[in-house]
Order: C-alpha cells, then sequence, then structure tokens
C-alpha cells in the first residue's frame, strides 16, 4: 500500500488536535477499508475532493468522544450531538482536508463544503471504484477515525 | 472600530472573536457576524466596516469570490481584508493574494498569529 497520499491528511490531523485539543492523537496502522464493515461511529464529517484527482475524506469520532472533544473547544460540557458538535465536526474536516493540500501541491485540488452525518449506524456511501484507507487514532478521549481516498493516487 | 467575521462556521466565528476580545486592543471593538460571502455583502454595503475577517469555502458566495467582488467595487477597494482559512496550499494563497486580500491566515489560528497579521496590516 503506497501511503504517500496518505500522510499530508495524517498530519494535517495530528496538527489540528494538537492545536485546538492540545494532544496530538497517535496514528495507528493504516488499513484497507471495507465499505460494507460495520462500525461504532456516531458521527462523521465528510468532504469530497475533485480536481486533477477525485476522492473523499471522512474524520468519524464515536459518539462519546465527539461530545468530549467538541466540550473541551467550547468549554462546557456536551450532552448530545448538537448544533456545536455538527459545526465543529464540520468544521474539523474542513481544515483537515485544506490543510492536506499542502502536501499535496502538486495536484490542484478542491474540497467540498463539509456535510456532517449522526447516528449509530450511519452508512457512509464511500465513492465506487475508490480504494478508502482507514488510519485509526488513539487520543485520550477515545478513538477516532480518518478516511481516505484519492483516485490513481492512493492505491492498494 | 467595526469587524465583520465571516465563516460558515458559527463555532470558528466565536473562536476568532474570542481570541481577540482577550486582548486588550480588540476588546472594545464592534463585531457583526455573517456566514457566507452573500450576507457578508449584505452587512458591508451597511457601510461601516473596517476590517474584514473572512472565510474561503463558505456556501452562497464563498470568500474568494467576495474578495474579487469587493476589489471591483470602489466603495471596498480599499477595505482591509485578511483571509482565515483551512486552504494552506500555496497556490491558494497566491490565487487569494492576486485576488485582493491584504494577508492570509492558515486555520487552525493560534492568538498570536492572528494579533500579530493584524498589526502588521496596521489596522
Amino acid at each position: 500500500m503506497d501511503i504517500k497520499y496518505i500522510e499530508p491528511f495524517v498530519l494535517a490531523t495530528q496538527n489540528l488536535f494538537l492545536d485546538s485539543f492540545k494532544e496530538e492523537p497517535e496514528p495507528q496502522n493504516a488499513y484497507l477499508l471495507s465499505k460494507d464493515e460495520d462500525h461504532n461511529w456516531g458521527i462523521s464529517g465528510i468532504i469530497g475532493i475533485a480536481g486533477d484527482t477525485r476522492g473523499v475524506v471522512v474524520v468519524s469520532f464515536p459518539e462519546e468522544t465527539a461530545k468530549e472533544m467538541v466540550g473541551r473547544l467550547v468549554g462546557r460540557k456536551i450532552t448530545d450531538l448538537d448544533e456545536d458538535v455538527v459545526d465543529s465536526i464540520g468544521e474539523v474536516v474542513n481544515i483537515i482536508a485544506g490543510n492536506a493540500k499542502k502536501g499535496l501541491e502538486d495536484y490542484r485540488l478542491s474540497i467540498s463544503l463539509p456535510t456532517v452525518i449522526t447516528g449509530p449506524a450511519h452508512r457512509i456511501s464511500w465513492p465506487a471504484g475508490i480504494p478508502i484507507i482507514g488510519i485509526p487514532f488513539k487520543t485520550s478521549a477515545g478513538r477516532i477515525h480518518l478516511s481516505v481516498g484519492l483516485e490513481d493516487l492512493i492505491k492498494v | 472600530m467595526k469587524i465583520l467575521v465571516v465563516d460558515d462556521s458559527r463555532i470558528m466565528r466565536n473562536i476568532i472573536k474570542n481570541t481577540l476580545t482577550a486582548s486588550k486592543k480588540w476588546h472594545f471593538v464592534d463585531y457583526i457576524e455573517a456566514g457566507d460571502g452573500e450576507e457578508a455583502f449584505e452587512l458591508l454595503l451597511k457601510g461601516g466596516v473596517d476590517l474584514l475577517l473572512l472565510d474561503w469555502n463558505m456556501p452562497k458566495l464563498n470568500g474568494i469570490d467576495l474578495v474579487r467582488k469587493l476589489r471591483e467595487d470602489l466603495r471596498f477597494h480599499k477595505l482591509p481584508i485578511v483571509m482565515i482559512t483551512s486552504e494552506a496550499a500555496k497556490y491558494s494563497v497566491i490565487e487569494a493574494v492576486k485576488a485582493g486580500v491584504n494577508d492570509y491566515l492558515i486555520k487552525p489560528v493560534s492568538e498570536r498569529s492572528l494579533l500579530d497579521k493584524l498589526e502588521r496590516i496596521g489596522v
């Protein structure tokens, strides 16, 4: 698996969390995501990528992890996946995708506005024909998950 | 002084405002907000804005298109504009400078970098 094109997304994730949540998440082993697999994510922020390649970046959190992280950001205890959580997760995936472009400057890319979906059994319709690489991270608030697919760049 | 903060994320608008109001110099400034470029333009037409802090990726009218629109308009062609965005690629920075921003900050933004940029553009 060629992970060269995943590294900008991993770095962007680590830098963002260090800056905003004051801890550097520990990336675990990258793996090929099975598009049908069940997950325990409570919320996912999704951004599409277009331009010299097409793809997707998704950051996913279990519900409790998202509430904990956003609570730190906004300075109050979060009890539901409320507007602040949805807004924050959208901004998180926006920053990861936008920052990752710095490591992919050989390619002219544009990113979509973020979409955020919630719910314990939410399903993401992954783009057909593009392998998606999953990178779990460990944080003090629980695991977070980054999924990245870039057509013709990230190959397995 | 009046600052217009434009970002489709309310959380980000609050972070920017709170960062500035925590500093002595920017504490007693008036802040107004918009969630997209169209809303921002409507607020600018009302007059009185001294500084625009502007995101790039927004619905309706995005930040870069708003910058171009403002620089073509004699009423706003000298308005100080700082773009605060996740877009970190060099070609994005170049595009924004060519469009007419006074300065550019990449999110996540630190308090120090935001205050330094505002000092640098002499607002």
